[in-house]
């Protein structure tokens, strides 16, 4: 039954359309208004809801430099992969878009999204990226896109918790984590001086890749095959790490499964942690009087090394993508580009938009140039060491991990670790599990 | 003479004209539209969907694979395990829900100062939103700042802050606590309302046959809440087999699979794999199992109804 005849391609259209229209009634995808395709000069273009104003008022000085009308909307973040796929699958009219570059592989595949490296205008900019900016926007061997935000999982202490416990510098290792916290720990100045957030939401893969990598390990090697379960260059020393710190060392709380992003953020800025495990962006909010009770006390040190291991972190980060439509019309392609160069790169001749994010909101951003721009060395000076976040934002990696299978295995393997964690699994088990699943959803892809 | 007796003579039951059909089914038309799309063709074509192996993700290959999506599932351990848990869940609820609200309308049938106080205060839970609801307990549940904590902590009864979702022991029961907390209410309005209709005579009956409080319990009020306790059975069943709200909240079908239930896994198959195959047939395994819960309940406690 898996030929295309056109009666049967009928019956599927109508298939998609109605699951489309289902999760549109749900509210999860707001169909454009209107007209399939666009018109003229008329660009389409769509993001999550973040820093709205920032980009609304970027797209308005485009649009008077290039005579190109751009209509724009957003859907929040919570929903945005679901909100994208109804309005691919229904066809609506987009050119250029925010990705994620966990969906990459998925929407790429889908043929959603098009190449952009028939640019050299795009190209160019690589040369002042970060790395794994660029590696996380290849797919297949083609880039699908600029960056224009970037992150990275980054150590924190409470500087002012390690003073009291005597302790004169930061742990370098993921052992010394275990023996400051026990120093800590004894002086009275914190239950569970390390904090980690293992609960299941998307974060958990950003957690875990950073603890796998400074261990030195991987998920998968570079052919895409499951390595997680070999005890010498996969996951088990991380698991383990984590497994002993809360429930040998009970360093970390046993609450950590239930502990999200945010939660870790407003448990270590209340003071009840010294070290933290926290997206690097945070180091703003947690050094800032107004949302911080530690506010001038959280310092970065790079993400401590398993043994084995490196200061190597997890990165991830966002880029402005072309979908096929807009490729698949010379015109609209180039206006598309255009649009593209305007946000992920230089504007007038600066990256003026990933400047804007960065001082407005904080993001951080994967062109190198920038670090030496003396508006956010001066941003940075307020509440960072911009040396110490540029050093560990060059040993950043992208997620091995990600692949058209990666929501589903992302399920499992969040399933298996904290099964190891509350003692349900061995690690063992755990990565075991993890592999399989990895395995048998690369044979079914 | 008066309409019973005009009635029983047929005057009033003149045979129904092609008109007065035309003009009701034209009346009717407009809503029956509106029933046909917005229930029955979402039930039947969910069926449909289910015959497929549909993935939004895969848009170029959705091929017809029959019944192979309901053998997928029947055949998946995960979803034994998840009906399992849904099971747990909802005998602990249901159970605590039917004993929590029978001793509440006892309480409230009786005639004390402050009554109508306490009614009013009962129905607050089940004014909440469930999402409400469920953002509520998560706040009280927080192992850092919750307020279950800080007040066992306050009344001596723990000496440091507990794990409370956290521990894959408790998760499913906290978890039902906070559904019972919610449904409650209800199952006090029904029950208390069943109370009300009991004739006053068996209570005087057996007053004078010398019944003391306990056997008018046992054998007047008990039997005669029998609709009461059935139609809150099911209806808390029901309620509870498909409940999704608290587990997305509270805690995403986890710490690892404590709490996947059957709800958690047809929406993470629905809504995140974006398998609309695999997912509606999920849907419909859930609405037929279901539908027979509801149907033996009727069957073993509604027959004498």
């Amino acid at each position: 039954m898996s030929e295309i005849s056109s009666r049967r391609i009928g019956r599927r259209e109508f298939l998609r359309m109605s699951a489309a229209a289902g999760l549109a009634g749900t509210g999860l995808a707001p169909f454009a208004n209107g007209a399939f395709g666009a018109a003229g000069d008329t660009l389409n273009f769509f993001t999550w809801s973040a820093a709205v104003d920032q980009v609304k008022s970027h797209l308005s000085a485009f649009e008077a430099k290039y005579g190109i009308k751009v209509n724009y909307n957003n859907a929040p973040w919570a929903q945005y992969r679901e909100t994208m796929i109804t309005k691919f699958v229904g066809r609506a009219p987009l050119d250029v878009l925010w990705v994620s570059d966990t969906w990459l592989p998925e929407w790429a595949e889908a043929g959603w999204i098009a190449p952009v490296d028939n640019w050299p205008e795009l190209m160019k900019y690589n040369a002042e990226a970060n790395d794994f900016c660029t590696q996380s926007m290849l797919y297949k061997g083609h880039q699908y896109g600029l960056t224009y935000y970037t992150d990275y999982m980054a150590f924190f202490y409470d500087e002012d918790k390690l003073k009291k416990a005597g302790i004169a510098a930061p742990p370098a290792t993921w052992d010394e984590v275990v023996e400051q916290s026990l120093r800590i720990k004894k002086a009275g100045l914190s239950e569970y001086p390390m904090m980690l957030s293992m609960a299941r939401e998307t974060w958990l893969i950003e957690f875990m890749s950073a603890l796998v990598f400074s261990h030195g390990g991987h998920f998968v090697d570079d052919a895409g095959n499951a390595v997680m379960a070999d005890p010498k260059q996969g996951a088990h020393g991380a698991l383990q790490w984590v497994v002993d710190a809360v429930n040998k060392h009970k360093i970390v709380s046993p609450a950590c499964v239930e502990i999200g992003e945010l939660n870790g953020l407003k448990a270590f800025s209340s003071g009840n942690h010294a070290f933290a495990l926290i997206g690097r962006y945070r180091i703003r909010t947690l050094n800032d009087p107004q949302q911080s009770q530690i506010a001038g006390r959280v310092k970065q040190a790079l993400m401590p090394a398993g043994p084995g291991g490196s200061h190597a972190t997890v990165g991830w980060m966002r880029f402005h993508g072309m979908t096929a439509q807009a490729a698949a019309d010379k015109a609209r392609a180039a206006n598309a580009a255009k649009l593209i160069e305007w946000f992920g790169g230089k504007a007038d001749g600066k990256y003026q938009f990933q400047k804007i994010l960065f001082l407005d909101v904080g993001s951080g951003f994967g062109v190198k140039p920038l670090f030496q721009d003396p508006d956010v060395r001066a941003a940075y000076q307020k509440y960072a060491d911009v040396v110490m976040v540029e050093k560990q934002q060059a040993l950043a990696r992208k997620k091995d991990v990600i692949s058209r299978w990666f929501g589903d295995w992302d399920e499992q393997n969040g399933t298996a670790w904290q099964s190891a964690i509350v003692g349900k699994a061995s690690v063992e088990e755990a990565l075991k599990k993890s592999a399989q699943s990895w395995n048998d959803l690369k044979k079914q892809a | 003479m008066n309409a019973g007796a005009l009635a029983a003579r047929g005057r009033f039951r003149h045979p129904v004209s092609a008109y007065d059909q035309r003009s009701a089914m034209l009346l009717l038309a407009p809503m029956l539209l509106v029933l046909l799309a917005v229930a029955v063709f979402p039930v039947v074509y969910s069926f449909w969907v289910s015959l497929f192996d549909l993935k939004l993700t895969r848009p170029l290959r959705v091929p017809f694979v029959g019944l192979d999506n309901y053998a997928h599932v029947l055949r998946d351990a995960m979803f034994w395990a998840s009906v399992a848990r849904t099971a747990a869940f909802t005998v602990m609820s249901v159970a605590a829900i039917m004993l929590i609200a029978l001793l509440m309308a006892l309480l409230l049938n009786e005639q004390f100062r402050g009554r109508r106080f306490l009614s009013a205060v009962l129905l607050i839970p089940w004014a909440i939103p469930y999402v409400a609801n469920a953002l509520m307990w998560k706040w009280i549940y927080d192992s850092g700042y919750g307020a279950l904590n800080g007040l066992l902590y306050q009344l001596d009864f723990i000496d440091k802050y507990m794990v409370w979702l956290g521990d894959t022991r408790k998760t499913l029961a906290l978890i039902a606590n906070a559904f019972v907390w919610k449904e409650v209410p209800l199952a006090t309005i029904l029950l208390l309302v069943t109370m009300k209709s009991i004739p006053a005579d068996l209570y005087g009956a057996a007053k004078v046959d010398g019944a003391d409080v306990w056997r008018r319990f046992f054998h007047v009020t008990l039997p005669m809440l029998r609709p009461g306790f059935t139609l809150v059975m099911i209806y808390e069943t029901m309620m509870a087999v498909r409940h999704f709200d608290l587990f997305f909240i509270l805690t995403e079908g986890g710490p690892a699979d404590a709490s996947h239930v059957v709800a958690w896994e047809v929406y993470v198959e629905t809504f995140r794999r974006l398998s609309f195959g695999t997912g509606s047939a999920l849907a419909y395994i859930v609405a037929l199992v279901t539908f027979l819960l509801a149907f033996s309940i009727i069957r073993t406690l509604g027959r004498k109804l």
